[in-house]
């Protein structure tokens, strides 16, 4: 693996920070609700494809950049990424199967586990979020996905 | 699948369950560490040196582009502005020569009451950065931090009123939360009587709501609400919004009041971060043995109000002065001082001869 590790760590770098910058980019208020989580959809998508490539330690750091630039409790982005990448990596042979909708229903999947563990997190250091904005998030993030992950296989192919 | 490369999608990923139970430990200890004691407010705070280029990176488009209309704003803008800036300073200033007098009447009945609400002497301007934080809670990122003496507490206003306060301190940044946020209450007062009340955000920034006011409550649609200054935080008498709805259900013990707030919260773009300090208190009651000495001395700065606005307006203008016994004294000695002689340091009391 040691051969291959210098071509696979840029695009994954590059990807994830490109994700992170439009994490926090302004959006109208009324886009705002829409906006998927584009680096857990990228870093979901390392996990799959390139599990040996460090997929974990890249979602724990895109975890802890998150925490740190929502201005949240530490630890708690990078816990729910971690956990939902362990699984994609755990999903990748049967996911690199799957048709375009049921890949798609999967990450809507693993995307509402992500949801999940911060909103559980959120209620237990005591500032719960009431509002149902949040899991409008993981439709947009499933519908997007057969996009990003077009867009980053091509990238890997360079 | 097109998208994936499939290097060797069959190789085993050894450790995966190790690594994962490792990192989510990890990621568990940092929550309960955070949360439990405050021992990471330096590691976030370096983190977020780091995260700095990505916000600087991220907000830099949009700052250019302001900048760019701004340098590209016609002549004529330009006057027009002027002409309407002119003329609202005109007004302003117009308005504050009666604050100045008003001013230090309050300072001395205040005084009076010795009530110890604070004054906001010394203000910073932070510019909102365009990042966007949490899309569910209601908080902004100013370029303003650690570095410029910010701290977690801090009053921010805008040119309208009360915004909001500082949340969390980075470095170079700091995070405002927003008098809309629903986690946070205002102690306020209504202006037209003096009820105490707390204004709650409600997540929608046109809108707060005075939850605690009882159905038979004196509030009317438009009434002026203004800080109070209980607990400390905020300086008294800032305009903090507008009565815009009153709903009495007489099955209800408790009215249902919202809220209009006089802050541009969505919309304003640089903010005052307000330093505090005690306002000046009279010394206590001079000694019994000079009964006929202290009469005129206390009773003289009511009637003599203009006279007296020289030492009054003075006091507050000296920022960073710690709130010694001496302002003190010589405002308590601010009709004596009427004959050019400067107050001494020592209290009142020893000048009778």
């Amino acid at each position: 693996m040691m051969r291959d590790d210098p071509i696979r760590r840029l695009p994954m770098a590059l990807s994830s920070l490109v994700a992170l910058a439009l994490a926090v980019i302004p959006l109208p208020a009324a886009l705002d609700f829409f906006r998927p989580d584009l680096l857990v959809l990228v870093v979901f998508y390392w996990s799959i494809e390139s599990p040996r490539a460090g997929g974990l330690t890249l979602a724990f750091i895109s975890g802890l950049a998150l925490d740190v630039i929502n201005g949240v409790v530490l630890g708690q982005h990078a816990l729910a990424l971690t956990l939902m990448a362990a699984w994609a990596t755990h999903l990748r042979l049967r996911l690199r199967v799957f048709s375009l909708l049921s890949q798609s229903l999967t990450i809507f999947a693993l995307l509402t586990g992500y949801q999940f563990i911060l909103f559980w997190i959120d209620g237990a250091t005591g500032n719960p979020v009431t509002s149902f904005g949040r899991w409008f998030a993981p439709v947009v993030g499933a519908m997007i996905w057969p996009l990003l992950a077009g867009a980053l296989g091509r990238l890997n192919e360079r | 699948m097109v998208a994936f490369r499939n290097s060797d999608p069959s190789g085993r990923t050894s450790g995966l369950l190790l690594r994962c139970v490792l990192y989510s430990l990890l990621a568990l200890g940092l929550i309960i560490v955070d949360k439990r004691y405050d021992h990471l407010g330096k590691i976030r705070r370096w983190l977020s040196i780091v995260a700095y280029p990505a916000q600087l990176a991220v907000e830099s488009p949009f700052a250019g582009w302001h900048w760019f209309r701004e340098s590209v704003s016609t002549r004529d803008a330009l006057r027009e502005d002027n002409t309407r800036l002119q003329a609202e300073l005109r007004l302003a200033q117009f308005k504050l020569q009666r604050y100045e007098a008003l001013e230090s009447e309050t300072v001395r009945l205040r005084a009076l009451r010795t009530n110890t609400s604070e004054v906001a002497t010394r203000f910073v301007i932070g510019d909102v950065m365009d990042v966007d934080l949490d899309a569910f809670r209601e908080r902004v990122l100013v370029d303003k931090g650690a570095h410029d003496g910010i701290f977690v507490g801090q009053p921010v206003l805008d040119a309208g009123g009360v915004f909001g306060q500082v949340a969390r301190v980075e470095e170079f940044t700091s995070e405002v939360i927003l008098i809309s946020d629903p986690a946070h209450a205002i102690p306020v007062q209504i202006n037209r009587n003096g009820l105490r009340t707390i204004a709650v955000g409600t997540g929608d920034t046109s809108r707060l709501k005075l939850p605690y006011l009882p159905t038979s409550a004196d509030v009317v649609v438009g009434d002026l609400l203004v800080t109070s200054g209980l607990g400390g935080g905020f300086p008294a008498g800032y305009p903090v919004g507008t009565v815009a709805a009153v709903k009495r259900d007489a099955a209800q013990s408790l009215a249902d009041v919202d809220v209009r707030p006089a802050a541009a919260l969505d919309r304003s773009r640089e903010l005052m971060l307000a330093w505090l300090r005690p306002s000046e208190v009279l010394p206590p009651a001079p000694s019994p043995a000079t009964p006929t000495r202290a009469a005129p001395a206390g009773t003289a700065p009511a009637g003599t109000a203009p006279a007296g606005t020289a030492p009054a307006s003075t006091a507050p203008a000296s920022p960073g002065k710690p709130n010694g016994g001496q302002p003190a004294a010589a405002h308590a000695a601010a009709p004596a001082a009427k004959s050019a002689k400067a107050p001494a340091a020592k209290p009142p009391g020893g000048r009778t001869p």
